[in-house]
């Protein structure tokens, strides 16, 4: 038969098999690419610390930091942004929890060098119960998500072994 | 248009080889079901497949791009893009995690997540009182994506109408189409 719609039916099916095959060779394209090639953190660090209060029976502390990373290896042509964010990362009683403090969405075309000193952070050390954060031991580390056009999402991060650790102090200030 | 509704007239008469096309279709809707259960059982995930309908995750996500979720995934970290609902209601959320406080003893977690594009989290997202998100209603973590493919999707979702259109138009040439 070749009536018109057949013809469209063929068409489409046919196209939409081609976009999926293109999909996953861009996506495979890239495989590996993060074992050859790792962004190095080269500073995270507290600047200086703001405040420890306690807010309605909850703890929480402000404070800044310092970040020299230079993130170019992590892009390549099927990555469309790197989603970065600071964690804080402690242990209260039984509790092992992870926060992000800062976050910032870099994409393809901005600079991929980021120099932030003294920053904010943005969101607050909060804990969920009170009591908990004084005295603590704090580790601070950058983590940041492969965001790409088309394929697999994938997350790095700074290794531990390399990030900064601060104590919150032990009396509210 | 004609000719489809004339071979479908035909069919009727030969009950053999409308057998035989009804069969055809019946392949195939029950290939596609198996193949979707399939990825739900591999997944551990009640939708292994979402379209994103916010612009909340914007510019990474936007609406019509779809994502492949994985719930096979023991511990759910900060930073991890998860596809959650909040109970009793329909509609499933794409947004990252901020805040992950684990139990140590319990294994029991707590989280809370926030849309990259929004300015706040999604505390007020969540039902009345309610303060953090448990592993139970995350659906599952976004492993892949694919731009606009989801696009179908919201326009089904926008006029439902064309959900019976485009069924009725596939059973029809499926019904209706000679193999050789």
């Amino acid at each position: 038969m070749h009536t018109v719609w057949v013809r469209l039916n063929a068409v489409v099916f046919f196209g939409l098999t081609v976009l999926l095959g293109l999909s996953c060779m861009a996506a495979l394209s890239k495989v590996g690419h993060t074992l050859r090639q790792r962004p190095v953190v080269k500073k995270l660090e507290m600047r200086k610390f703001r405040s420890l209060k306690s807010h309605g029976g909850v703890d929480r502390a402000l404070l800044s930091f310092d970040l020299d990373v230079d993130l170019t290896p992590a892009f390549h042509w099927n990555i469309k942004q790197l989603f970065v964010y600071v964690v804080a990362i402690y242990e209260t009683n039984g509790r092992y929890n992870q926060v992000v403090l800062w976050d910032k969405i870099v994409e393809a075309g901005d600079s991929k060098v980021l120099k932030e000193k003294n920053t904010f952070i943005k969101y607050p050390l909060v804990d969920k119960r009170g009591g908990e954060l004084r005295g603590k031991e704090v580790t601070l580390q950058l983590q940041w998500d492969h965001m790409p056009i088309t394929g697999l999402l994938h997350m790095d991060k700074q290794p531990l072994d390399t990030s900064s650790k601060f104590f919150l102090p032990t009396e509210y200030q | 248009m004609d000719k489809q509704v004339y071979e479908l007239k035909k069919l009727w008469s030969n009950k053999r080889q409308l057998t035989f096309q009804v069969l055809n279709l019946a392949m195939i809707v029950f290939s596609a079901l198996m193949i979707w259960k399939g990825l739900m059982f591999v997944t551990k995930s009640e939708s292994p497949v979402v379209v994103v309908l916010s612009g909340s995750m914007e510019p990474a996500f936007q609406r019509g791009d779809i994502l492949f979720l994985n719930n096979a995934v023991h511990e759910v970290h900060v930073g991890d893009v998860v596809v959650f609902k909040i109970k009793d209601r329909d509609i499933p959320i794409v947004h990252r995690i901020l805040k992950v406080h684990l139990d140590q003893e319990t294994g029991k977690v707590e989280l809370l997540t926030k849309g990259d594009n929004n300015r706040v989290d999604d505390r007020g997202l969540y039902a009345p009182g309610q303060l953090w998100l448990n592993r139970d209603d995350i659906l599952g973590k976004a492993v892949g994506t694919l731009r606009y493919v989801g696009m179908v999707t919201i326009a089904l979702n926008d006029y439902p109408v064309l959900k019976y259109v485009l069924v009725g138009l596939m059973g029809l040439f499926v019904l209706t189409s000679k193999e050789g």
